[in-house]
């Protein structure tokens, strides 16, 4: 196994559980929900979201016009389908299925 | 009316729909894996440890990019900073039946969309209880294994002869990351997203991807604590 696989692995899997076991132990549900932390908190993860999402979408601009149209449907696909179900899974799996289905017919 | 189930039947039924989603999901991150170079162990290794989906999509793209450890570490850390609101929003939903005895296990498996699933149950009546929790956690858990271990043993060429299929796992990791923010937008957040997104491009355009990425979760973790207090209620 590489090397930097595992520590990657240990130190995002490490801090993701902290991030998820810890509040369990410290009372964050007590905190001031106007505190600074609590806003620092509530922001970071929307903005870390935010952030990948436009870094994953930003080499679009430069692919083909095919490639744009069929990333467009999957976007239009997902915001529908969240809107209908509010499920994250669901929305995922219909915005690749529409993907999919725009690549098939043509968009590819 | 709200009904009572047993925590064993309570927590199947819930799972249900989420080991029918993960699983998909998660194949396609196996043959994301191996087709960035991954070996099948690998790509086993990063579910099993980490358990964090669109987290781990991004943990393969960076190892691919040759960002150093630490900062696509940190990275993935921020992006899942989100998880320390979920355990506190259960317990408080749990009232008089908060138990965190096992919460060291189960915490493990609070990921977005088995928090969304607690969540719904306690909504409809469902009674909290710790077993409710590992069957919800861990069944969702052992479907992310096992969907991982087919896409990895597939491998990444099993799509070559179907590019229509390949485009729609392609799109996996944005669609993902669009559908997580449209499950936690607010009004409140708005001005943190905008400016993270606006961090982003100057970044990526003006200097590098991985510039990008810290100029736009920096820059809008601080845009949070700018934010209108007393507004948490809105959108």
């Amino acid at each position: 196994m590489r090397a930097d696989v595992v520590q990657l692995a240990l130190m995002a899997g490490g801090l993701t559980y902290l991030w998820r076991y810890l509040p369990l132990r410290i009372s964050l549900g007590d905190m001031p929900q106007d505190g600074i932390l609590s806003r620092f908190l509530a922001a970071t993860g929307p903005a870390a979201i935010a952030t990948l999402f436009v870094a994953e979408m930003l080499p679009l601009l430069h692919g083909t016009q095919a490639a744009q149209g069929r990333e467009g449907v999957g976007v239009l696909a997902v915001i529908l389908a969240f809107a209908w179900r509010k499920s994250v899974v669901f929305a995922t799996l219909a915005g690749a299925c529409a993907c999919g289905v725009a690549a098939a017919l043509g968009l590819s | 009316m709200s009904q009572e189930k047993s925590p064993l039947l309570a927590g199947v039924q819930a799972v249900i729909p989420l080991v029918l989603g993960y699983f998909p999901i998660a194949f396609s991150f196996g043959v994301a894996a191996t087709r960035t170079g991954l070996s099948p162990i690998e790509a086993f290794s990063l579910s099993l440890i980490v358990f964090a989906g669109a987290a781990q999509f991004l943990a393969i793209a960076l190892l691919a990019s040759g960002a150093p450890v630490l900062v696509a570490g940190l990275t993935l850390a921020a992006m899942n900073l989100r998880h320390v609101l979920y355990g506190p929003t259960l317990l408080q939903r749990a009232g008089v039946h908060r138990a965190t005895r096992l919460g060291w296990l189960w915490a493990f498996a609070l990921t977005d969309e088995v928090f969304g699933a607690a969540l719904g149950a306690l909504a409809k009546g469902q009674r909290f209880s710790e077993g409710f929790m590992m069957i919800l956690g861990f069944g969702a858990y052992a479907a992310w294994l096992a969907g991982t271990v087919a896409g990895a043993w597939a491998g990444g060429g099993a799509l070559d002869a179907w590019p229509s299929v390949g485009a729609g796992l392609d799109f996996m990791l944005p669609a993902l990351f669009l559908a997580l923010l449209l499950s936690i937008l607010s009004a409140r957040q708005v001005p943190a997203i905008v400016i993270a997104a606006a961090a982003t491009v100057l970044g990526t355009w003006f200097g590098s991807a991985t510039l990008g990425l810290f100029a736009g979760m920096i820059a809008g973790a601080v845009a949070g604590l700018f934010g209108r207090k007393g507004a948490s209620h809105a959108g």
